[in-house]
């Protein structure tokens, strides 16, 4: 294990930093959202840490990489089946249902 | 304050010297490695919370454990660095993460 | 919101799975948002099906959610700059807040924040400006300020505030007197950060809608500091 993990980013080089923004999408709201009742209020399902550490259990190029919100998304998924709301079968194929459906629809 | 209150004589007063620990970080770690045998100070007790690294993996996080608003001069950080010379950092350090110097002791 | 702030396009490259094709060469530009291919992205495949699942079982109904991103649409930087506005019109005020955060605001604007977590407020003064990061991941007072900007949970943000302040500062075109303590805030913990910004010369007289047209959501986390009295926005509140 090494010393300093993925996330620990204080110092190291990077670059300038960029200012573009946009406006939340409903994508991101809905994640934000996701995680926000997961781990708060009555639910409690996994607290705040528990996502972060998930997060951390990336490898360094893919937290470097991977979109924000993606990061969130894959990381509920895997606690969420930690704490066994949901199973990874379910999960799994829904989202080919939804793969369908997005096939024949072009939408969700 | 949401906070708990550190019981009398559990927390260390604001203004100690401290330095923070070289120690191997938990899976889930809040102490960042830049500060990692970084010599500051205290500059507020800011009560008991829950251990994150335990929070991470769905245990109750006990005993709570006394969290440090702690601050560090720059200089005192990073050996090359260029900013103004009264610059410092302030990170939210738990106190099995540091030791006083000099033998202060817990109020 | 301040517009005078540098803008860099030189990226350091890194792979970025495209999936679509977007004007601007930025590599790490999230995804046009109304974009139909997005629907056939992994991870939004993946929320729609823990989204639709979890309504399925009851664990979080679909009018949860609707109401929680109501809830976070609701949360925006405007409420930070009534209570900084109010803070620099009201000494006793001030006072109070830098006491006890969260009890104040909910007293003094009638809100009900609850949170786990414990508001700081970090007060700028001539000798010293404070900036806020979290360089372990993105905490930020969401609570009161919404959600934050990309830039505040992006790779370079996090690793550079720490170790050269002044330089990413000025990215944003802020610059600091060398003797000024700049007090970089790194959020390790529970404790959220919101920077009380030093209220601008020539704002004496200014009334609280005035003075909080000034307060931008960067001068709050402490990149940039507040619109200067002579800005369109303060004459546009008379």
């Amino acid at each position: 294990m090494t010393e300093r993990k993925v996330n620990d980013l204080g110092g190291q080089p990077a670059g300038p930093v960029c200012l573009d923004e946009h406006p939340s999408t409903l994508h991101e709201k809905r994640v934000d959202a996701l995680q926000k009742l997961l781990t708060g209020g009555k639910l409690q399902a996994f607290t705040s840490d528990a996502m972060r550490r998930a997060i951390e259990s990336n490898t360094e190029e893919d937290y470097k990489n991977m979109l924000y919100y993606d990061k969130w998304i894959r990381a509920v998924r895997v606690l969420v089946i930690e704490q066994q709301l949901l199973t990874a079968k379910e999960i799994d194929d829904r989202i080919e249902v939804l793969r369908e459906r997005f096939k024949k629809t072009g939408t969700l | 304050m949401n906070a708990i209150e550190p019981r009398p004589g559990h927390a260390l007063p604001a203004g100690t010297p401290v330095v923070i620990r070289k120690q191997p970080p938990e899976i889930h770690c809040r102490t960042p490695f830049y500060l990692r045998g970084a010599v500051g100070e205290i500059a507020e007790v800011r009560g008991c919370f829950r251990d994150p690294s335990l929070l991470a993996f769905h245990k109750p996080g006990l005993p709570m454990r006394v969290l440090y608003r702690v601050r560090f001069k720059q200089k005192d950080v990073w050996p090359e660095y260029s900013g103004g010379p009264n610059d410092t950092v302030v990170a939210d350090i738990f106190e099995h993460w540091l030791d006083p110097i000099d033998g202060v002791k817990k109020v | 919101m301040s517009s005078s702030h540098g803008h860099h396009h030189d990226h350091h490259d890194h792979d970025h799975d495209h999936d679509h094709d977007h004007d601007h060469a930025h590599p790490h530009s999230p995804p046009a948002p109304d974009d139909a291919d997005q629907y056939d992205r992994y991870e939004v495949l993946l929320q729609t099906a823990l989204r639709e699942l979890l309504d399925e079982k009851g664990i979080i109904t679909a009018d949860a959610l609707h109401r929680q991103i109501d809830y976070q649409d609701s949360l925006t930087p405007a409420i930070g700059g009534k209570i900084v506005a109010k803070a620099w019109l009201d000494p006793v005020f001030k006072k109070k807040l830098l006491a006890d955060p969260l009890k104040t605001i909910n007293e003094s604007f009638e809100l009900d924040i609850t949170t786990p977590l414990d508001l700081v407020v970090l007060e700028n003064t001539p000798t010293v400006h404070n900036v806020v990061v979290c360089t372990l991941c993105s905490c930020y007072p969401r609570m009161l300020l919404g959600i934050p900007p990309a830039w505040y949970k992006s790779i370079d943000y996090r690793s550079r505030i720490v170790v050269e302040p002044r330089k990413v500062l000025a990215e944003f075109g802020t610059h600091l007197p060398d003797d000024v303590e700049v007090r970089v805030s790194d959020s390790t913990a529970d404790l959220r950060f919101l920077v009380l910004p030093y209220q601008p010369a020539g704002t004496e007289g200014f009334s609280e809608a005035q003075l909080a047209a000034l307060v931008t959501r960067d001068s709050m986390i402490g990149t940039s500091l507040p619109l200067s009295a002579a800005s369109t926005s303060a004459h546009a509140q008379k």
